[in-house]
């Protein structure tokens, strides 16, 4: 399975950026069998990097590889619809 | 219940608006695409930069930041340099080349913490977002969050004390305020925008529609946009009859016909002369405008029908020097078609050089061809704009227009500018004995009696010749000369 690199925006402990952290971690976890980069950005503290990456929506996951790059906005909470959105088979489960 | 106002510095947009945007507050610019939104909210800023060193912060969210860098640098707007010397910030909100897939509930605190950042970072004075509606079609699943979110921005917007402005897209020049219903929650300030088809002519229009706790002017006004003062408005509903009436008299360089005026035009007044062609109009315009050498005045002639090499040979052949007149200094020629450019732009064309020329005197030959490059009501907004911006001046005015019957009748232009005259001069063909014979007459002469008798007006080559009024004749002005008894 192919690398997986992520970059997670959110602002500071919002409800929808807890849920957004707790869902893409599982699914690093349980689907892509820790083969993964996320860097996760609050915008509170880092507010230029939201700047260079043009984020409007909190949150904002962008998935830099494999390519295309893709964005999903939302606190992700429907699990199926993420990996639908990322690619990634719900099969694929360690 | 007058708000502190911004002036913009776009000094047509101030005078319409009573001294500029309300201070602090926001205003929504709507208007349909291609009428302008991105250009308003940019030249706010720009101005802010240029007059008053006021940083200013843009937000896009449509265009990309280079095209609109792109595009404004036709107006001779350095941003690359403000942007270096942190006087302007772009905030890049327009859509991205990937997709953007929602998985659950969102906000956009992101764009609100990055806003605030760029106003503290130049502590800008102006903020422009542009256009909000595309915002809606970026998120376009999502209405009622962006809904939501657009209340936090102009929170935002409103506790930073920025003045700014919000643009948004409608459908129709005249219906709903804007596609998505922005209004509902940016009531308090409203401008509108608008680029409507007129018979086959673009107008582009801007009116007020609200500032609230605040006067203004109401009603469309028309602007035009001019490459070096980007947008100009030509304020109508702000003309006041409030000019200077002058008892001072001027000649029109005949003699006869300062008698039959009881003296003159007077100074500042505007005179119309209508005629059929060939009927002498060129020729009255030609002393009008040689009068001026007698007290060194000055006057600037706009002739829309003839060359210029065409108006020294005629005026030549009447005995008129119009080239040494010029090289005097004290005549201005300006030869154009019509056609060439919107009459906004003529109006504002000939502001400018009224401006630099300071004429006491213009001559326009004819009014009636510049009607043919727009509607009706467009061009009775330009001679009430333009007449009003004369008076304020203290220009006297000889304007002339070509009546499509060769003996009697008046035209369309006429009847748009005739209530606005001071004077009306009329030329007529008459026809007696098998001849055309002209005819001269005052029809009308505000604030002061004059000659009501109809006279023979002959032309040769030493100019205009007045003479006795027409006995025993009626039916000239009807075109149908009959010869009556003498009791």
């Amino acid at each position: 399975m192919s690398m997986h690199v992520f970059q997670l925006f959110i602002n500071g402990h919002s409800p929808n950026s807890i849920e957004a952290v707790d869902t893409l971690l599982k699914i690093c976890r349980e689907n892509l069998n820790g083969n993964y980069q996320l860097k996760i950005i609050d915008i509170q503290k880092d507010p230029d990097k939201a700047e260079e990456a043009g984020i409007i929506a909190i949150p904002t996951l962008i998935r830099l590889e494999p390519t295309p790059v893709s964005r999903i906005i939302g606190a992700l909470n429907v699990r199926s619809r993420v990996l639908a959105a990322l690619g990634i088979s719900s099969l694929h489960k360690y | 219940m007058n708000l502190t106002k911004l002036e913009t510095g776009n000094a047509s947009f101030d005078h319409i608006s009573h001294g500029g945007l309300p201070l602090g507050r926001t205003t929504l610019v709507a208007g349909s695409s291609g009428s302008a939104k991105t250009l308003f909210g940019a030249q706010f800023l720009a101005m802010g930069i240029q007059l008053f060193d006021q940083p200013g912060v843009f937000v896009t969210f449509e265009e990309q930041v280079d095209d609109i860098r792109k595009n404004l640098k036709s107006f001779n707007w350095d941003i690359d340099t403000w942007e270096k010397e942190g006087k302007w910030i772009f905030v890049d909100a327009a859509p991205k080349e990937e997709n953007i897939i929602a998985v659950g509930d969102f906000d956009l605190s992101a764009f609100r913490i990055r806003l605030e950042s760029a106003v503290q970072k130049c502590n800008a004075q102006r903020v422009v977002i542009d256009s909000i509606g595309s915002i809606f079609t970026q998120f376009h699943e999502e209405m009622h969050t962006i809904r939501r979110e657009l209340i936090q921005v102009a929170l935002t917007l409103s506790r930073l004390g920025a003045t700014s402005i919000i643009t948004a897209e409608r459908l129709e020049e005249y219906g709903k305020i804007t596609r998505f219903g922005v209004e509902e929650f940016l009531t308090d300030n409203v401008v509108i925008l608008r680029n409507v088809l007129q018979n086959e002519k673009r107008r582009r229009t801007i009116e007020i529609l609200k500032f609230r706790g605040s006067n203004h002017e109401k009603g469309e006004n028309p602007f035009s946009i001019n490459p070096e003062k980007a947008i100009v408005i030509i304020p109508l509903s702000a003309m006041n009859l409030k000019h200077i009436t002058s008892d001072e008299r001027v000649t029109s360089g005949i003699p006869t016909l300062d008698t039959m005026m009881n003296g003159g035009f007077f100074k500042g007044s505007i005179n119309l002369v209508s005629g059929a062609i060939g009927a002498g109009k060129t020729l009255l315009v030609a002393n009008f405008v040689s009068a001026i050498r007698e007290n060194r005045e000055r006057c600037l002639l706009m002739a829309f029908e003839e060359s210029t090499e065409q108006l020294y040979r005629n005026a030549a052949g009447w005995g008129i020097d119009f080239r040494g007149l010029e090289e005097e200094g004290l005549l201005k020629v300006i030869c154009i078609y019509p056609e060439v450019s919107s009459l906004e732009d003529h109006f504002i064309n000939i502001q400018e050089i009224v401006q630099r020329f300071k004429p006491d005197r213009i001559a326009i030959d004819s009014l009636s061809a510049l009607s043919r490059t727009s509607t009706d009501k467009g061009f009775r907004e330009f001679i009430i704009a333009f007449t009003a911006y004369l008076k304020h001046q203290e220009i006297t005015g000889m304007f002339t227009s070509n009546t499509p019957l060769l003996a009697g009748g008046t035209s369309d232009t006429e009847g748009n500018i005739s209530p606005i005259t001071d004077s009306i001069i009329l030329l007529r063909y008459v026809e007696m004995s098998g001849e055309m014979q002209r005819s001269i007459a005052v029809l009308k002469m505000r604030g002061s009696s004059h000659d009501s008798s109809i006279r023979k007006f002959s032309i040769s080559d030493k100019g205009a010749n007045i003479g006795k009024h027409f006995e025993g004749i009626s039916g000239i002005l009807t075109g149908n000369p009959m010869l009556i008894k003498l009791e």
